[in-house]
């Protein structure tokens, strides 16, 4: 590595350190109680795999750099030079955590992994070393929302296609579109995926309740928050702000999906709306009695999986109980769960990324977990979530059912 | 059949005595080691220069690390963990004076933790008892502040921290600078007890008494740089020496070493919190 790239690459570390990241990277006191929080670690255990493991190496940089320490005794805090090495050692610790945060519960201080994993994201980014699917995937939203003025008919269309599937789960009001896209005059604007079954149930529970709710033309997906370029996750998440203002609707509201959630309600500054996650709108619905759901609609026993992005690092906790004592008789908890849950081991953009064999290997802990719970149906309320679960259940060979509370939901819906 | 306690005044009593008739023989043996040479000179920067330097450094040092802080950028966007404390900074305070993280996942490395800063509470407590006008034991007692409880306790709690880092998963993690901060606040505490055990139960006490670091305390504290070698006589005072040194090294090391985690532990604690 020539010396204008660790030139660059100290000078982007620097743009990372906050007062938080740098309480972050002195704390430690390398006591190892995290060690055992992650999934990964306890599915494969390596050091390399645990918070302490993957924070030192950015540590040992920040010491080598930053630190008189490392000048003077860098053998002290065995520093590493910011070469090919350490950056290989660098990819491996930020892409082999997902940023679920359940060591930060573990640790007395409360040190942040995702926080010091975003500066490992960083460096790679600048040494051209990042997952460059992730960078394409940004890159493309970014670009639809420039270009929306000209996809906007096509995708318009293909949503109103979808009218009629929702219309079968519940029909609309008379006085009510079944789908309206970008429309003036809604309260709510819902953020979904590319992908219909991210639409259709969503509707039906919706209109059920009566909500003056209107599609979004962006996807909720927050591809640069996975990749840790801050810049591009401010610019794709200011689609979703600059329409919702455009709109004057007084919430957003995000589809099942962790990251979208997490970044659009706290990591993007100010809105003049509110932000939710649907599971949450789902809840006060049952909660106001505005939808009503009807339990012998769902046989087996269900567990449920708390995503990360949703529960420990969201807030949401309790409304997905509420909504599943409305859905199910048979409902078991996850142990651990809540804040304590383990991660399902897809977050971070690792399912987006393909990483099968990484992403069945590193939550071995989760399948064991899910099948001590003796249910037989698993739901969840995260996109990332559900797709890794139902990978866990095949490869494991789980024998069991993989849901989204949402379609759930949908599906037992019933009038008073 | 004569009492502990009778046995150890009476030890204390004949150090007294000895101290009291032999004024002469005891400054001559002083004046034996201040003319030794350089190593009087050493002992002198040691006892007094360098108290005051590594206090300044201290002071310095951490004045510098809270001030790096405050002068960075503003994290931002919260960094909350949810369930969120209704009282975020009550739940800062609890998490950095309970340890409850710890107590659930290693209960016997709590068990250590609390034993080691309730001692090391008292430990401070314990050199402040040796200052007259501060006095919290008696003015007449020869103990410290717990009669070398205080110490054993933080050199049992320092040898398990240094037996845990032997240990996997910890020892992947230890770097060189972990082991060496153990290290110096082991012998710093061993050297300690020597002190205060010998004056609370040896059979014939330390040569130097609590009376006489007070002494030595209040020369420090009126800035009069003399030579502490006037009020601690003895042989024995090669190890109030290294004590001392041991300490000044503590303390010089302290802002940029782990142990700022001191000062950092509830605002790190509330980032989680609030």
């Amino acid at each position: 590595m020539d010396a204008a790239t660790t030139t660059r690459l100290k000078g982007l570390f620097e743009t990372k350190l906050n007062g938080a990241m740098r309480l972050y990277l002195d704390t430690c006191a390398r006591c190892g109680v995290c060690v055992e929080a992650c999934h990964v670690y306890a599915s494969m255990p390596q050091l390399r795999y645990s918070a302490v493991g993957r924070a030192e190496v950015i540590r040992k940089i920040f010491k080598r750099y930053f630190k008189l320490q490392g000048r003077i005794a860098p053998w002290l805090g065995e520093v590493l030079p910011m070469d090919d090495p350490t950056m290989a050692a660098v990819y491996d610790a930020a892409w082999s955590c997902t940023g679920c945060r359940r060591c930060m519960t573990w640790c007395p201080f409360g040190i942040d992994t995702q926080m010091l994993m975003s500066i490992a994201k960083l460096l790679l980014i600048g040494a051209d070393k990042e997952p460059k699917l992730l960078t394409m995937l940004s890159d493309m939203s970014i670009a639809k929302g420039e270009g929306v003025e000209e996809t906007k008919a096509a995708f318009d269309e293909a949503v109103m296609d979808l009218a009629p599937e929702i219309e079968e789960l519940w029909p609309a009001a008379p006085d009510r579109p079944t789908i309206s896209v970008a429309a003036q005059g809604a309260d709510v604007l819902y953020v979904a995926l590319a992908g219909k079954h991210s639409i259709v149930p969503a509707a039906a529970i919706m209109n059920a309740a009566g909500e003056k709710w209107t599609l979004s033309r962006f996807e909720a997906v927050n591809f640069a928050a996975f990749l840790g370029d801050g810049k591009k996750m401010q610019i794709i998440a200011r689609r979703i702000h600059d329409e919702a203002i455009r709109l004057r609707v007084k919430e957003v509201v995000i589809v099942e999906c962790g990251t979208a959630f997490r970044v659009m309600k706290y990591m993007t500054g100010y809105h003049p709306f509110t932000v939710s996650a649907f599971v949450e709108l789902i809840a006060r619905y049952v909660r106001e009695g505005r939808i009503h759901l009807d339990r012998s609609r769902f046989t087996g026993k269900l567990t449920y999986h708390d995503p990360c992005q949703i529960a420990r690092n969201g807030g949401v906790i309790e409304e997905p109980r509420l909504v599943i004592r409305h859905l199910a008789d048979d409902f078991v908890e996850l142990q651990p769960n809540r804040e304590k849950n383990w991660c399902c081991g897809g977050g971070g953009g690792f399912v987006a990324l393909g990483e099968k064999d990484f992403r069945m290997s590193s939550s071995r802990v989760k399948a064991e977990q899910m099948k001590a719970s003796g249910a037989s149906v698993i739901c969840t309320a995260c996109e990332n979530c559900h797709t890794q679960l139902t990978d866990l259940n095949a490869h494991y060979g789980l024998g069991m059912k993989v849901e989204s509370l949402s379609h759930l939901a949908a599906k037992a819906l019933v009038r008073p | 059949m004569p009492s502990v306690s009778d046995a150890v005044s009476a030890a204390s009593q004949a150090g007294g005595q000895a101290a009291a008739q032999a004024p002469a023989a005891v400054s001559s043996a002083s004046q034996a080691v201040a003319s030794a040479g350089p190593l009087s000179t050493v002992y002198y920067f040691i006892m007094v220069p360098m108290v005051y330097l590594a206090i300044l450094a201290l002071v310095v040092g951490v004045v510098f690390r809270i001030v790096t802080i405050l002068r960075s950028p503003r994290q931002p966007y919260p960094l909350t963990l949810y369930p969120a404390a209704r009282l975020p900074v009550f739940a800062a305070f609890r998490d950095a004076f309970g340890m409850r993280q710890v107590r659930e996942h290693k209960p016997m490395f709590w068990v250590f933790l609390v034993i080691f800063h309730v001692s090391f509470v008292l430990l401070i407590l314990a050199h402040l008892d040796i200052i007259p006008a501060l006095r919290m034991l008696p003015p007449e007692s020869k103990h410290m502040l717990g009669a070398g409880g205080v110490g054993v306790a933080l050199t049992l709690s320092v040898g398990y921290f240094i037996l845990r880092r032997f240990r996997s998963p910890v020892r992947e993690i230890s770097t060189p600078g972990d082991y060496l901060l153990l290290l110096l606040i082991l012998f710093l505490f061993l050297l300690g007890d020597t002190i205060s055990w010998s004056n609370s139960w040896g059979s014939h006490g330390f040569v130097m008494t609590k009376k006489d670091f007070a002494l030595y305390f209040a020369s420090l504290a009126s800035f009069t740089f003399a030579d502490p070698r006037a009020v601690l006589h003895g042989s024995h005072y090669h190890f109030v020496v290294l004590h001392v040194l041991l300490a000044n090294l503590f303390f010089i090391v302290l802002p940029f070493t782990k142990i700022v985690h001191a000062f950092f532990t509830i605002p790190i604690n509330l980032l989680r919190r609030t």
